[in-house]
C-alpha cells in the first residue's frame, strides 16, 4: 500500500467518524417538530400542514403529487428543465465527438428478424411485452395524482419500452417509431406545457404556477378540482419531456451520437 | 418500519456499494450497481415512501443500468484502477 | 376455512422458497455455465409463481361476499398478472444469456467417455 493510499485511508475514516458523530444529533424518524418542518402559521408543522390540508387545497388524494407538481412546482418545472439540459449538453457532446450530422442510411430490415432463431424468442416476447409496458406507463402518468407515480416514473417507463424496442431489434427500428426530430421536437413541447400552464395563470393576472385561477378556461367546480385537473397537465408535460430525453440519451449514447447500428 | 428488515437491506446495500466500486470489470459494476438500484428502491417501499422507490425502481434500476451498459460496450471494459 | 386457507398459502410460500433455495444452490454448485443457468432461471420462475400464488391464496381470507369485497379480487388479480409477467420474461431472459454465452462460444463441460458433440459446434449458431 503506498503512502497516498494510507493517508487517504485515514483521511476517509475520520470523515466518516465525524460524520457519524453527527447523526446522533439528528432528529428521529418521521418527526413532526424537526427543524426541516417548522414554521407554519396555522399549522403545527410543515407536514402536519400537508397531511392534513393538501386534501382539501388541491382534491389530489396523493399528497406526494400535490406536494411536486402543486405547492412545489417551480422547483419541478426546473427539476424538468435540467433533465433537458442534460439531455441537450450529451447531444452536444456526443454530436461533436461522433459523427453526427451525416445523413442515416435506413435499413430495410422488418421489426423483429423471423428467420433468424437467436432472436426469434426474445423478439416474440419483446413484441407481446411492449405494448403493456406502454399501457402501463400512460396508466401511470395518467393516474399519478391518484396512486404513486406521475411524469417522471411514466416517462421513464415510455421511454423503457422504446429502449426494448432498441435492443430486442436494432436501433433503427426504435428511431422509425420516434425519430430524432420527432424526439426532440417532444422534449421542447414537454416543457412548453409545464410553462403554458405558469404562464397562462400570468395571463389570467395571478402568480405564476397559481393553478386555481385556472377554473374558467378548465371549467371545473371550483379552483381546487382546477388545481388537480393542472396538475394532470403538468404531469403530462413532464412525461413528454423525460420520454424523449430518455430515449434520446439511449439512442445517443449506444451510436457513439451517430444514432446509426446501435448495440 | 422493521428495524431487523432495515438492517439486512443496510448491509446488503454497504456489501453491494463496496464490490460495486472493487471490481476491475466495468459490465460487471453497472450489474452490481442495478442490484444496488433495487435494494435503495426496497428500503425506500420499507420506510413507507412509495413514490421514491417506484422512481428509484424505473430510474436507478432500469434506464440508469441500460444506460451506463451502453457506454460500457462504446468505451474500454476494463476499470484501469 | 381461514385455516385451510392458511394452509394452502403456507405450503406454497413454503415450497417457492425452497425452490428459490435449490436455484440457489444449483447456481453454486453445477459445474459449467448452461447448467448454473437452467438452475437459476427454472428455480427463480418457479419459486416466484409459487410464492405470488400463495400471496393470492392468503388475500382470499378477507373475502366474505362479492358486493362488498370486489378489491380483493382485484388484488388477486394483479398479483396473477404479475406472475403471467414473470412466466413470460424471466424464461425469456435465462434464453437470452445462454444464447449470448453459445454465441461468445463459453464450452459446456462434458464428463470423461461421455460423446460429447456439443464443442465443435460451440459459437456456430
Amino acid at each position: 500500500m503506498r503512502l497516498s493510499q494510507i493517508f487517504a485511508t485515514i483521511a476517509v475514516v475520520i470523515t466518516g467518524c465525524i460524520l457519524l458523530y453527527g447523526v446522533s444529533d439528528f432528529p428521529g424518524f418521521g418527526d413532526p417538530h424537526s427543524p426541516a418542518n417548522a414554521g407554519v402559521p396555522g399549522s403545527e408543522s410543515v407536514s402536519q400542514y400537508f397531511i392534513t390540508e393538501s386534501y382539501g387545497d388541491t382534491k389530489v388524494p396523493n399528497l406526494v403529487t400535490s406536494v411536486l407538481a402543486d405547492y412545489r412546482g417551480y422547483d419541478t418545472m426546473f427539476e424538468t428543465v435540467v433533465i433537458f439540459a442534460a439531455g441537450m449538453a450529451i447531444f452536444a457532446i456526443l454530436g461533436a465527438v461522433g459523427g453526427g450530422g451525416q445523413p442515416r442510411e435506413q435499413s430495410e430490415e422488418p421489426f423483429f428478424v423471423n428467420g433468424d432463431h437467436s432472436r426469434i424468442i426474445v423478439g416474440t416476447t419483446c413484441r407481446l411485452l411492449v405494448p403493456v409496458i406502454q399501457l402501463f406507463a400512460l396508466y401511470v402518468i395518467g393516474h399519478g395524482h391518484y396512486s404513486p407515480g406521475g411524469g417522471f416514473q411514466g416517462g421513464v417507463i415510455l421511454a423503457a419500452s422504446f429502449i426494448i424496442i432498441a435492443l430486442s431489434s436494432n436501433l433503427n427500428a426504435a428511431l422509425r417509431r420516434l425519430s430524432e426530430a420527432n424526439y426532440l421536437r417532444i422534449a421542447c413541447i414537454g416543457i412548453l406545457i409545464y410553462a403554458g400552464f405558469g404562464v397562462l395563470c400570468q395571463v389570467l393576472e395571478g402568480n405564476f404556477l397559481d393553478y386555481g385561477l385556472l377554473q374558467p378556461v378548465l371549467l371545473t367546480d371550483g379552483p381546487e378540482m382546477a388545481r388537480s385537473h393542472s396538475m394532470l397537465g403538468v404531469e403530462i408535460g413532464v412525461a413528454f419531456t423525460v420520454t424523449a430525453i430518455m430515449f434520446a440519451i439511449y439512442a445517443n449514447l449506444s451510436s457513439r451520437g451517430t444514432l446509426r447500428d446501435g448495440l | 418500519m422493521i428495524f431487523a428488515f432495515d438492517i439486512v437491506i443496510l448491509v446488503f446495500l454497504v456489501i453491494a456499494a463496496i464490490i460495486a466500486l472493487s471490481v476491475k470489470d466495468l459490465l460487471s459494476a453497472s450489474m452490481i450497481f442495478g442490484i444496488y438500484g433495487f435494494l435503495i428502491c426496497l428500503l425506500w417501499a420499507e420506510m413507507g415512501a412509495v413514490d421514491v422507490a417506484f422512481t428509484e425502481a424505473a430510474v436507478g434500476a432500469g434506464i440508469s443500468a441500460v444506460l451506463m451498459i451502453a457506454t460500457v460496450f462504446n468505451t474500454k471494459r476494463k476499470s484501469s484502477d | 376455512m381461514s385455516l385451510f386457507i392458511d394452509i394452502i398459502s403456507w405450503i406454497a410460500i413454503l415450497g417457492g422458497s425452497f425452490f428459490a433455495i435449490t436455484g440457489a444452490i444449483g447456481l453454486f454448485r453445477f459445474p459449467d455455465f448452461y447448467s448454473r443457468t437452467h438452475a437459476a432461471g427454472k428455480g427463480d420462475t418457479l419459486s416466484s409463481f409459487l410464492v405470488i400464488l400463495g400471496f393470492a391464496v392468503y388475500q382470499l381470507k378477507d373475502f366474505e361476499s362479492f358486493s362488498h369485497d370486489w378489491p380483493v379480487l382485484l388484488v388477486i388479480l394483479k398479483l396473477l398478472a404479475v406472475s403471467v409477467f414473470i412466466f413470460m420474461t424471466s424464461p425469456t431472459s435465462t434464453h437470452a444469456l445462454m444464447d449470448a454465452g453459445w454465441e461468445d462460444k463459453v464450452k459446456p463441460e462434458i464428463g470423461e467417455g461421455k460423446p460429447n458433440h456439443l464443442n465443435d459446434d460451440c459459437g456456430k449458431f
